[in-house]
């Protein structure tokens, strides 16, 4: 299977604390790859570390292809929007556009964007602020501006963690279908394991000084895994229930 | 007669629209990049700038840019994001004030220069500052056009442009050292206070009236020439200072701004 993302041996300390340690795995080519873990475990530096903007002390994060080529989107999970930031939905997508220099867009570039607004459904929210939106339509024209490039890797950072479940939803069908439609590898953090089951075709679980990676189903279905990286009673792990969103809610799958 | 029929006059009406065009659409991304009182600092930096030249026997751009520049690379060696929240802004400008009367005392220079560093002139401008203001807002306009989507991006959303891979460190450091240069060539026309005026309330205006980035920074540039026109016609007519009827004028067009904000944020609650 062509892997699109390799980490080997990934080492990341910050002011002298050990974040990631001896980390490895492969992320096949179009397909969605969940990371999960509790707070403080690094999912966020292992994301940063991919996106170059931290540098491991150790091991090397390579990605396939032409790295001049090799076009990452990168949708986090919420940005400081003022309400008063009068910039509109349409220029917010179109901040994403910088592989030319022209002040302009080109038409093929207007065609991108429209297509890319259209396939968001962020189309009829083009003239509207930004800072007006509400956060499941702030969310799908943040993912807008990080596909208007036709990225090759996209990596969500908990961006569906502020949402409504069904924002939550309509927002995971949309990366689904980007990854249909355009083979785009997807790398996404998320504390909700109903979305990784729903949408991941393989897991990552880490924790300080552990990770494990596998199918789903595998990792999901490991009572004992999830109690130990996420510290809960056995009953709790074991209950199909999400253990970090206060979820009474069962796990779709797992409660069947 | 009209006022035309004076070369001062053409000349002020050249010089101040091809200024207030560049501080129109640098002013755009001084408010996105919340960098008002920095550009504030970096005038008063200039009026230093400037008094030194006097006091050297140089020419004033020549200090200007200097001093502007060297400010402009320190506030981008030491990080912005600490002078936005720091007192360092204070100091400093305190500092280069205090430095300006200095060597306009140890100089000797007289008050009406003094006069003229802090609040403009434009009476006496030639071709030749002409000339000089051409090649200037050329310059910076052209830089703002080869950098708009990187330095868009890098305004508007910091997140993204870092994540896309921008350079975003050396855009800050970019745009601070035009801004320096943008600010070297308006102090001599509007003045070290005016400056400021020029540079953020337009661009502030218009982020009232318009939603796009485009729409901004024209409406900005708009808003900053008219202010000049207006400016220089009523001071013309009336001998009082040209930059209170500028500022006057962009300060009408934010306030009416507040007014039609509202009243649209009201129109689209009740729609």
């Amino acid at each position: 299977m062509l892997h699109k993302i390799q980490i080997d041996k990934l080492e990341v300390n910050f002011h002298g604390e050990e974040i990631l340690k001896d980390l490895s795995f492969s992320v096949p080519a179009g397909q969605m790859f969940a990371i999960i873990g509790p707070n403080g475990a690094g999912k966020s530096t292992l994301l940063k570390s991919i996106l170059g903007l931290v540098r491991p002390q150790h091991g090397s994060v390579s990605i396939a292809g032409d790295p001049k080529k090799t076009v990452i989107g990168y949708v986090p999970q919420s940005r400081i929007i003022d309400e008063e930031t009068p910039i509109n939905a349409k220029d917010f997508v179109s901040l994403g556009l910088i592989s030319r220099m022209v002040p302009w867009l080109s038409r093929q570039e207007k065609k991108g964007l429209k297509e890319i607004m259209r396939f968001t459904d962020t189309e009829r929210l083009a003239k509207k602020p930004i800072g007006k939106l509400s956060g499941g339509e702030r969310q799908r024209v943040f993912l807008a501006q990080a596909l208007v490039r036709r990225p090759d890797l996209l990596l969500l950072d908990e961006s569906t963690a502020n949402l409504d479940p069904d924002a939550q939803v309509r927002m995971m069908a949309l990366v689904k279908k980007a990854v249909k439609e355009w083979g785009v590898t997807v790398l996404f953090i998320s504390h909700d394991l109903r979305l990784v089951r729903d949408y991941a075709d393989q897991v990552l679980i880490i924790a300080r000084g552990f990770y494990k990676t596998g199918a789903t189903e595998t990792i999901l279905d490991d009572a004992a895994l999830l109690k130990q990286v996420f510290e809960l009673p056995a009953e709790d792990a074991g209950s199909g229930r999400d253990p970090l969103n206060a979820s009474e809610m069962p796990l779709s799958a797992s409660s069947s | 007669m009209t006022m035309f029929q004076y070369d001062f006059i053409q000349h002020a009406f050249i010089a101040g629209t091809l200024i207030a065009l560049m501080c129109g659409v640098m002013g755009v991304f001084i408010i996105a990049r919340s960098l008002s009182f920095i550009a504030h600092t970096i005038s008063h930096i200039g009026f230093a700038g400037a008094a030194f030249a006097a006091f050297a026997g140089i020419d004033p751009l020549i200090g200007l840019l200097a001093f502007t520049l060297l400010g402009a690379a320190g506030v981008g060696q030491m990080g912005v994001r600490m002078f936005r929240r720091d007192a360092s802004v204070s100091v400093i400008l305190s500092l280069s004030l205090g430095l300006g009367i200095f060597f306009l005392s140890i100089g000797n220079i007289q008050g009406n220069y003094s006069r003229t560093l802090l609040f403009g002139s434009v009476v006496g401008i030639d071709m030749a500052d002409i000339w000089q203001i051409v090649a200037i807002t050329f310059f910076v306009l052209l830089v703002l056009a080869a950098g708009y989507r990187w330095l868009k991006f890098d305004s508007f959303d910091q997140v993204g442009a870092q994540a896309a891979g921008l350079p975003i460190r050396m855009i800050s450091i970019g745009f601070l050292l035009l801004m320096a240069v943008a600010t070297s060539v308006t102090v001599q026309i509007v003045g070290a206070l005016l400056v400021f005026a020029l540079m953020t309330v337009p661009a502030a205006a218009a982020r009232l009236y318009t939603q796009s980035i485009a729409g901004m920074i024209v409406l900005s540039s708009l808003i900053a020439v008219l202010s000049v026109w207006f400016g220089l016609v009523a001071g013309y007519y009336t001998s009082a200072p040209v930059s209170f009827f500028i500022v006057a004028f962009d300060a009408a067009c934010y306030f009416l701004g507040t007014v039609y904000h509202r009243l649209s944020d009201r129109r689209q609650i009740a729609a």
